[in-house]
């Protein structure tokens, strides 16, 4: 036979935990219930037994002074005082010598002394017939014959059988709530678990847009969910832009491979004898340029996903004078002049290599759009709100402000632009480089005239 | 040079063979980690080309292994991952230089010549001399002809690196990351200008030039 699951209900582990809880309670009170009975039946019961104990030894000791007879003259006497106990002397053949009892109501004993418990026939007060419990104590005379000393325990009895009752009865009240209670939260927190589920597959179905309900308790599950959404948000985004970059990469890439495809076929038709070579060797040119933009893509791939970069508190002012000198000469060569003025440590957290590559793309900008006589600035500041701001000002043709957020954009190359080479890709990248170190890109006039504004481009990262 | 290549991709390691031999050096292809691992070890190389990926044992730790053992020949790693992370990577696990595919044939040349120049002649030195040029390192001064030229602390470094590596090309990659230690390539010329100012200090007042550009491929100081 097949052993079916369990229902659903009870595989939670809050189930379990309920279930646990209630065991737990059940112990509980099996331990006050031990509690209570050591500390009133049992202490009446304890002193009923030190009472026996010295009933007995008295009728002992006179047993011992003058043997049955003494034994049955104590007996009698103490039957006629009308105390709590009962008593009953036996001769060795069983006779009933003197005592309440007919006959031993319990066996005797093969040694010397047993307890007894035994219920008798009794009479209320009114005269009512009434059967009640008794202890006591069976020995066996050294010369035949047995003595029971024996007591009524009656209203102890219904006392312990109370105690224990409430006990447990309420032990079984709270076993049940405890149930209740387990069964409630489990199943709350199955119905939390199951929103979570859902929202995994629906987003394992294909739709990144699901997100896990958060009701604002701040418990684990809402703080749960929020994880998971904020997992699913940086996922959507990742999704989206590597889908974007696909689309991009083919685009940008199809012509220049349409280019090469065609000049290779030129190449192999030329009659020319050099012909072949030089198609060739543009061909190269081509590849590479193409072999460019993919190792851009990928680059700012990486740095978009947050997949690269070792973060050091840096100081940036190291890495712009860096840069300055570097870019110093080709701005020299190509007449612009250049202005760079450091200003003390600024400390950011940050990744060098990536800085430095952002802020070189800013400058291959820069010095790509001034055209010659220009001017180009390069500056590292404390902004007024304690950011870091990295600067590039030029005094190119500027972007207009509707186009300052397309420019960041994979690929986007304005009208302008398009006679320049490059891929498209360097404001992208120092925009993914700001976002990667919690930092912004922004875009703004250069300051120039009208007709030639120029452009101005702050890397601004968080001060560390 | 003797090299050995270790690359599982049998096309580009016949590439990689192709462009090493026709430069003239002897070229001994592997094209899995453990052979390649043992060949290194038993064959008396001057250099080592291998690919980060392999089967089996993976380039990394065929390195550390072969580092472990006591090999000295220095390494070129060549990848398709390209990070910062990556490269560092690659120089703790032993090897001295790190190559992202794709390369231009006139890089890996200069690198893997490099690394030979590095493997023999990295002893510490006080002085460098190429032709009438000399370099001082204590002193940081440079003197051609008996004639002191000033430099930029950068030029100086942009000099020492030539000079250690005279007679061999040397790729503007090459010049970025070893005296600018930069990983990426600025779109603008920036190299050639600082090469071409060097070379107004060293050569222009010269009747014979030392500093040669390598048409495609970089720069050559050469006597």
């Amino acid at each position: 036979m097949k052993i079916g699951r369990l229902p659903a209900l009870v595989r939670t582990t809050t189930f379990r935990l309920a279930l646990l809880h209630a065991s737990i309670f059940i112990l509980f009170s099996a331990s006050l219930l031990a509690y209570l009975y050591y500390e009133t039946a049992g202490h009446l019961g304890r002193q009923a037994e030190a009472e026996l104990n010295a009933e007995f030894g008295e009728l002992s000791a006179a047993y011992r002074g003058g043997g049955l007879d003494r034994l049955k003259q104590a007996v009698t006497e103490r039957r006629e005082a009308r105390g709590k106990f009962f008593y009953l002397l036996e001769d060795g053949s069983g006779q009933k010598i003197e005592g309440d009892f007919d006959v031993l109501p319990a066996p005797a004993p093969l040694g010397q002394v047993v307890n007894v418990e035994f219920a008798y026939d009794a009479r209320t007060i009114q005269g009512q017939p009434s059967r009640r419990s008794a202890e006591g104590r069976i020995s066996r005379l050294s010369e035949g014959g047995v003595l029971m000393v024996a007591y009524d325990v009656g209203d102890l009895g219904e006392m312990n059988r109370r105690i224990t009752e409430v006990v447990w009865r309420s032990a079984a009240v709270g076993f049940v709530l405890s149930l209740i209670g387990g069964v409630v939260i489990s199943r709350s927190a199955a119905q939390r678990a199951e929103q979570l589920a859902k929202t995994t597959e629906g987003v394992m179905g294909g739709d990144l847009t699901r997100r896990a309900p958060v009701f604002g308790s701040g418990d684990e599950f809402d703080r749960l969910s929020e994880q998971l959404n904020a997992m699913l948000a940086k996922l959507e985004r990742l999704v989206i832009s590597s889908r974007s970059a696909g689309d991009s990469i083919a685009h940008d890439l199809r012509s220049p491979l349409t280019r090469l495809r065609n000049r290779l076929e030129a190449g192999l038709r030329d009659t020319d004898k050099d012909g072949p070579r030089a198609a060739l060797v543009r061909s190269i040119d081509d590849v590479d340029g193409v072999l460019d933009t993919f190792n851009a893509v990928l680059r700012l791939s990486r740095v978009q996903a947050g997949a690269t970069g070792s973060f050091r508190r840096t100081n940036v002012t190291g890495i712009t004078d860096e840069l300055a000198e570097l870019y110093q000469p080709v701005c020299e060569e190509k007449r612009l002049a250049f202005n760079y003025t450091p200003q003390g440590d600024l400390f950011v957290l940050a990744d060098r290599d990536l800085i430095a590559q952002a802020m070189s793309n800013l400058m291959d900008n820069a010095v790509k759009y001034t055209p010659e006589g220009g001017a180009i600035r390069l500056e590292a500041r404390r902004g007024v709100d304690g950011d870091v701001e990295l600067i590039v000002v030029d005094s190119g043709p500027g972007i207009p402000p509707e186009d300052r957020e397309r420019a960041v954009e994979r690929f986007v190359r304005l009208e302008q632009s398009r006679s320049q080479p490059g891929s498209g890709l360097g404001l992208s990248l120092a925009a993914a480089v700001a976002e990667a170190h919690t930092g912004k890109l922004v875009l703004a006039d250069g300051g120039g005239p009208p007709t030639r504004p120029g452009l101005s481009v702050t890397l601004r990262l968080p001060a560390a | 040079m003797r090299v050995i290549v270790i690359e599982d991709d049998a096309d580009a390691a016949a590439f990689v063979k192709g462009v090493l031999s026709e430069a003239g050096h002897l070229v001994d292809v592997c094209g899995d980690g453990e052979s390649g691992l043992n060949k290194a070890r038993t064959g008396d190389y001057d250099a080592l080309v291998v690919d980060r990926m392999l089967p089996g044992i993976d380039g990394l730790k065929l390195l550390k292994s072969y580092r472990d053992a006591g090999g000295r020949a220095p390494a070129l790693f060549l990848s398709a991952l390209g990070e910062v992370d990556h490269r560092v990577e690659g120089l703790q696990a032993g090897g001295d230089d790190y190559l992202v595919k794709p390369y231009a044939p006139s890089e890996l040349v200069a690198r893997v010549e490099a690394l030979g120049r590095r493997a023999t002649g990295d002893i510490p030195t006080t002085k460098l001399s190429v032709g009438g040029l000399e370099m001082d390192l204590l002193a940081r001064t440079v003197h051609r002809d008996g004639q002191k030229i000033d430099l930029q602390p950068r030029e100086f470094r942009l000099l020492e690196f030539l000079m250690r590596h005279a007679g061999q090309v040397v790729t503007r990659t090459m010049l970025l990351e070893k005296v600018w230690d930069y990983h990426f390539d600025p779109q603008t010329n920036v190299i050639d200008v600082h090469v071409s100012r060097l070379r107004g200090k060293i050569d222009k007042d010269f009747e014979r030039p030392l500093l040669h550009t390598v048409r495609g491929a970089g720069y050559r100081l050469e006597a």
